[in-house]
């Protein structure tokens, strides 16, 4: 039945029934903490992903079941399909949760390699792993010419919250179309800080976001976060 | 992000009341009276996701004196021009833009307040970017699709110090039996309360159909993996069983989350828990019926399905208790009353953000743990589901270029 299932997969299109896969997805299940099985069925699943006519529906189903089991073994497999604009977003749906650290390196090699959307879509599964290693890239990028990929970038370092994460956005000299995106990821970030106990280092970003010239929302961030730091009710 | 082409609404309406030079422009609408104050007091709104739900929020708001409805945003040209032509209508007037992209809606700085009721696989995106946009929120339920996104969205709507009221009206109005009986301390401390719902979405396969000129399919899937036009994956119908995006996981939790905010928010209410979340998720499975238990951390227990039990079948010790005042909405007209007097009050609605998160959030981790077919333990601060990498996968998805939250 597995066997049928998988070969279903790679010939997989709209229209045809999903329970054709069911063994699979109970395969998935049955194999917890069976190490062995779960590493044959991985390998079975990202054959699929090189397999030359497996279909585009096969394919990107592929990737969800990956994304349930992937692990370091499955990575090259979906890095390869990370610059086709067709299929790049279900090799981060794949990447994104598999916590191998090889997962978060194909992400960032991928980086510089795509432009427009699809690194919008790096920068954004980056962002959500919480990626540590990528906040030099991506504070590098909210200089980028490209407004959209500058405050994804921005988003991104909000996402990840550490210490170095506010740093380069403190450092960051963005556009005025960015500014929004980077006041927010740095409000965030102060939230961080503070929760850390790093209330100085909060209160200096805070105090960034309290003048007249900020629109009033932001100001009212950076007011209650400045009482937060002075440990005041708001 | 795009500006609005139209200047500030609010401050002209300002400039129009105050000039008392040219009467006959001003309307006795935008003017008042007793009963409705002047168009520049009122909590200026827009409309985002015009379907079932959202057509029914949008005439709720646009009753109320209290409201001047100004956009409205929907990705399907026929509905955000009906939806147009409601509003001006109801004003007698031409001044509601209708907008296909929400991002163009939410720049806008003259709108104080937005609701949301698009399908659920946008309701983060668009939430957290209201809340930077400075503006307040009436979302529907269920208002996440992924236990990721609860937490950002209430990180947003505390950061900026945002109204965001959930959608449920049902949580307060269904279930007041069983609310007054252990509220009243009638049946002691709770042991357990159980809640029938369901069933899970399901993988959607469905076929490409040609795709009509009147929607745009990229910006309907947004986040979600891309899929060929079809009739039945968008369509707002109630039902879970295949013919509506309801059904379907890229978009929807399925029964378990879409009547499971309402039976699930309705239980958490009755037995006093919407601050939290449980620590534990039991999978039982008796000869094929497959049922769970929440364990809180304060003992109660919440069950899904079990066998022989009703719907918010409740029970106690038995042991009479001392009566609590049951919280009601604020304001007046219901749920729709609560959020607008608590955007004026900037007091928290009774369905806040976080409530309604922590309710939903019910039906995500017993969704995980009927898919996993397995028992899971649940760490509410961290996020995180406790020494288990394979479930701790299913807490969010990436989500499809160029949207992020």
């Amino acid at each position: 039945m597995l066997e049928q299932a998988l070969t279903a997969l790679k010939a997989y299109d709209w229209g045809q029934d999903p329970k054709t896969l069911s063994p699979i997805d109970e395969a998935i299940v049955a194999s917890h903490g069976d190490a062995a099985k779960r590493r044959e069925l991985e390998d079975q699943l990202g054959a699929v992903l090189t397999t030359a006519d497996a279909t585009y529906d096969g394919k990107q189903t592929a990737c969800r079941y990956l994304m349930a089991i992937g692990s370091a073994a499955c990575v090259p497999a979906l890095a390869a399909l990370l610059p086709d604009e067709k299929i790049s977003h279900m090799g981060r749906y794949a990447l994104e949760r598999n916590r191998a650290p090889e997962a978060a390196a194909a992400l960032r090699d991928a980086l510089p390699k795509v432009s427009g959307k699809l690194k919008i879509g790096m920068i954004s599964s980056l962002g959500d792993r919480g990626d540590d290693a990528s906040v030099t890239a991506l504070g590098e990028l909210i200089g980028e010419g490209d407004a959209a990929v500058a405050s994804a970038a921005a988003l991104a370092l909000g996402a990840i919250r550490t210490p170095a994460a506010a740093e380069a956005l403190s450092k960051a000299s963005p556009s005025a179309e960015v500014q929004p995106a980077v006041t927010d990821a740095s409000l965030a970030c102060a939230e961080a800080l503070l929760a850390a106990g790093k209330k100085i280092d909060a209160l200096k970003i805070y105090k960034k976001y309290a003048g007249e010239s900020q629109p009033k929302h932001v100001r009212l961030a950076a007011t209650r976060g400045m009482l937060a730091c002075a440990g005041k009710q708001e | 992000m795009p500006t609005s082409p139209r200047s500030s609404r609010r401050d002209f309406l300002k400039t129009a009341s105050a000039a008392v030079a040219v009467p006959y422009i001003i309307t006795s609408t935008a003017l008042g009276n007793q009963n409705v104050p002047p168009a520049s007091d009122r909590i200026v709104m827009g409309g985002i996701g015009i379907g079932n739900m959202g057509g029914g929020d949008q005439g709720a708001f646009l009753g109320r004196g209290d409201v001047q409805y100004v956009a409205t945003c929907d990705v399907r040209k026929n509905v955000r021009e009906n939806s147009k032509s409601r509003i001006d209508k109801h004003y007698n007037n031409q001044d509601c833009t209708a907008y296909n992209d929400f991002r163009e809606l939410l720049a806008r700085e003259d709108i104080d307040a937005v609701h949301v009721a698009t399908p659920d696989h946008w309701h983060a995106i668009m939430v957290i970017e209201a809340c930077r946009n400075g503006k307040d929120v009436y979302c529907q339920k269920p208002e996440t699709l992924t236990l990721r996104e609860g937490p950002l969205m209430v990180d947003a709507a505390r950061r900026y110090a945002r109204v965001v009221s959930g959608g449920s009206q049902r949580v307060l109005e269904d279930y007041q039996g069983v609310v007054n009986k252990i509220w009243s301390g009638e049946i002691g401390a709770v042991k357990s309360i159980n809640v029938n719902v369901g069933p899970l979405s399901q993988a959607c396969n469905l076929p490409a159909q040609n795709q009509p000129d009147n929607i745009d399919w990229e910006l309907w899937l947004g986040p979600a993996p891309w899929a060929p036009y079809n009739e039945a994956r968008c369509s707002g119908s109630f039902s879970t069983s295949g013919n509506s995006w309801r059904s379907y996981i890229d978009y929807s939790g399925g029964g378990m989350t879409d009547w499971g905010a309402h039976h699930f928010g309705g239980a958490t209410f009755a037995i006093d828990v919407r601050d939290l979340q449980p620590a534990e998720i039991v999978f039982n499975n008796d000869n094929g019926h497959q049922h769970l238990e929440f364990r809180y951390p304060n003992g109660i227990s919440l069950t899904h399905n079990k066998p022989g039990q009703g719907n918010l079948q409740v029970e106690g010790d038995g042991q009479t208790r001392a009566p609590k005042p049951v919280p009601v909405y604020k304001g007046s007209g219901g749920i729709y009353g609560d959020f607008i007097d608590c955007v004026k009050t900037r007091e928290r609605p009774f369905r806040d953000i976080e409530f309604a998160v922590n309710s939903v959030a019910l039906s995500h981790l017993g969704s995980i743990s009927y898919r996993l077919q397995r028992s899971l333990k649940w760490d509410s601060a961290a996020q995180q589901f406790v020494d288990d990498a394979e479930a701790n996968r299913y807490l969010d998805r990436a989500r499809r270029e160029p949207w992020q939250i």
